[in-house]
């Protein structure tokens, strides 16, 4: 193969007929050009091949005047009809040749020039493969393509043919390939949120991420009226259980998993953390992914006041819910991408409510001066439950993450900058 | 249903105050804490000792249980608990059953103190303050019982219930009341009770700490 190729290429050169189309060719827009040099490109290639089938024929020709010399003049005449074909097929190919090399795909010296269109020409490379313009293409037009994809592109394309040109260092490289890819897709994940955030695009996706990371939390997603309804039949869910065997209906308490009511429908999210409290979470509207509300509630609560927009009866829940509120706002307006999952994020800590003292004065009962309630933490700060700390709290496992703060303590901005100092260590 | 602790009050030794002057000051360090009386609601309770009849002259006395206690709580006056401490037993049952056990004639009461109380609110906190008054005679004891509103997890409140006694101790020990409380402590999993709190709970709490009671005003009057 590579000797025919190296024959095509070296036949042009040695004939000195004056080029034959090129110079019209060189009048038209220069997407046209490279179109049409790719079109000879592929005629070439339809040549080569058959000038390979017609050798072979001629080796089968030989072969069979060889085994049987009693045939006479059979093989012979199979052997100069071959010989007329292949004849033919090499000044086609040579003809193209010339106007390939005219138009500049083959000639080294034309290979730097560029267009004014900053296209290049495609070049064929010595073993026959042709380097096609499709990695400059794909930077230079498709406008509407983002930045992000057209690289993708770019390196999707340019990988695929250094695997043809360069087999043997790919197949190096995937077996080690694996293994340093992980290690450098975990590094990736923390230092690069634009990849994350691609894996939580829809509710699914950042429901499954959030039970991976925190395994006692129960995540229900329910249609707004199907919340209603079972806002009214709540147990908490130790008794759900027990309760199972009696309901012959009390499947219907299970439904609003994720795979019974789909993505588009789900309104309302409820979070459970057995024994410490259910939070419920109302959607801007079906298929949303951007909360509205949110609301705490103890998980023996039911009834019709038990949703999104409700308030629970004990003070500790009410207090962080009127906080929720605050939290909600914040994650929407400065968490455009991922607000719904750093919300969750935030829910979730509040996991530690009865356990976890407050980060200030290790009590964890304080009186409330405004209210006179003694309360535990209820305060735990959002703006620490941004996007990439959650990613690089989840790479570093950094256990100590979260502060608490009880009711007590009125908390300034300027206290917390030695929190803000550790958290943007290690990041870019 | 919420979480409860019960506490006794321990005096040191030493103590000069009386029950009631120790009562009042408790009250106000419950007051302290923001905590409103509740005039409408009286809090009572009864703890009933039993001892074992003996029917059969070979029988030994010390070989039945003498632990076994009954509970009558106010808030489910229909229902009769009863503790067995030694065997880790509690059962709850209909208060129909004390004829039953009259007729039956395996225990009979022996002695009872009764609880006689207020109600405090305090946010998500409920108190029970409680003078323990035996059969006969005064004041005898102190009890109180806190309630944690939003849980009903044991393992969850202990924390939450741990700091509130702790704080009730330190303010009682400002207004120089010599002693405080001590939780009563029950090893739930032993009387096969699960985590969810449950009426049981309490009475398991109640014939511990009734039974602690008795014996240190016992041990009280026998110093006087």
């Amino acid at each position: 193969m590579q000797q025919t190729q190296q024959q095509a290429t070296a036949a042009p050169f040695s004939t000195s007929t004056p080029p034959p189309s090129s110079g019209g060719s060189a009048s038209e827009a220069p997407p046209k050009q490279v179109a049409q040099a790719m079109d000879k490109l592929g005629q070439a290639g339809r040549i080569i091949a058959d000038i390979r089938i017609g050798a072979d024929r001629l080796l089968e020709a030989l072969f069979v005047a060889a085994s049987q010399p009693h045939q006479g003049n059979k093989p012979l005449q199979l052997f100069a009809k071959e010989d007329a074909c292949m004849r033919q097929y090499f000044q086609d190919l040579r003809s193209l040749g010339k106007e390939l090399e005219e138009s500049g795909v083959l000639s080294e010296s034309v290979r730097s020039k560029k267009d004014f269109w900053g296209l290049h020409m495609p070049l064929v490379c010595p073993d026959g493969a042709v380097v096609a313009y499709a990695w400059k293409r794909q930077l230079a037009g498709q406008a509407g393509a983002s930045a992000v994809d057209r690289t993708r592109l770019a390196l999707k394309a340019f990988t695929d043919q250094k695997r043809r040109f360069f087999p043997h260092l790919c197949d190096g490289h995937e077996s080690n390939g694996s293994a340093s890819k992980k290690c450098y897709g975990s590094e990736e994940m923390a230092v690069d949120p634009k990849e994350a955030i691609s894996l939580l695009k829809t509710l699914p996706d950042v429901i499954k991420s959030l039970e991976k990371e925190v395994p006692n939390v129960k995540i229900l997603t329910f249609r707004r009226l199907d919340w209603l309804k079972r806002a009214v039949k709540l147990t908490s869910s130790a008794n759900e259980n027990s309760l199972e065997h009696n309901y012959h209906g009390s499947s219907k308490l299970r439904l609003g998993s994720v795979g019974t009511v789909a993505a588009e429908e789900v309104a309302v999210i409820e979070l459970l953390i057995p024994s410490v409290f259910r939070a419920v979470i109302s959607l801007r509207h079906a298929g949303s992914m951007d909360p509205n509300h949110v609301a705490f509630f103890s998980p023996d609560e039911s009834g019709r006041y038990v949703h999104a927009w409700g308030f629970s009866v004990h003070h500790v829940f009410k207090h962080i819910s009127d906080y929720g509120g605050t939290a909600v706002n914040y994650f929407l307006w400065n968490q455009s991408e991922t607000p719904l999952y750093s919300l969750m994020h935030w829910i979730c800590s509040y996991q530690t409510l009865f356990s976890k003292p407050c980060s200030k004065c290790s009590r964890l009962l304080a009186m409330d001066k405004q209210s006179n309630l003694l309360l535990p933490p209820v305060h735990r700060p959002y703006w620490q439950f941004t996007f990439k700390k959650v990613l690089l709290n989840k790479s570093s496992r950094n256990q100590n993450s979260d502060s608490t703060q009880c009711f007590a303590y009125r908390w300034s901005p300027s206290k917390y900058s030695n929190f803000s100092g550790k958290w943007f260590v290690g990041t870019n | 249903m919420p979480v409860r602790s019960v506490l006794y009050w321990k005096p040191n030794q030493g103590n000069v105050m009386t029950n009631e002057e120790v009562m009042s000051k408790i009250s106000e360090c419950i007051e302290t804490l923001h905590g409103v009386e509740d005039q409408e609601c009286h809090c009572h309770a009864c703890v009933t000792f039993y001892t074992p009849i003996l029917r059969d002259e070979r029988a030994s006395f010390a070989d039945l249980p003498q632990d076994f206690v009954g509970v009558l709580m106010m808030e489910q006056l229909n229902k009769q608990f009863f503790v067995m401490q030694s065997r880790w037993i509690v059962v709850e049952a209909d208060s129909l059953i004390l004829p039953l056990i009259e007729k039956l004639s395996s225990y009979k009461p022996k002695s009872y103190i009764t609880l006689n109380g207020t109600l405090y609110k305090m946010g998500d906190f409920q108190i029970r303050l409680f003078k323990v008054l035996p059969d006969q005679g005064n004041l005898k004891g102190i009890i109180a019982e806190i309630e944690y509103l939003p849980i009903s997890s044991i393992e969850q409140s202990k924390k939450i219930m741990e700091e509130m006694v702790d704080t009730l101790n330190e303010l009682a020990s400002k207004k120089s009341l010599e002693g405080h409380f001590v939780q009563a402590k029950a090893n739930y999993a032993k009387y096969g009770l699960d985590d969810d709190y449950t009426s049981q709970h309490t009475a398991v709490q109640y014939a511990a700490t009734s039974l602690t009671e008795l014996i240190q005003s016992a041990l009280r009057s026998h110093d006087n």
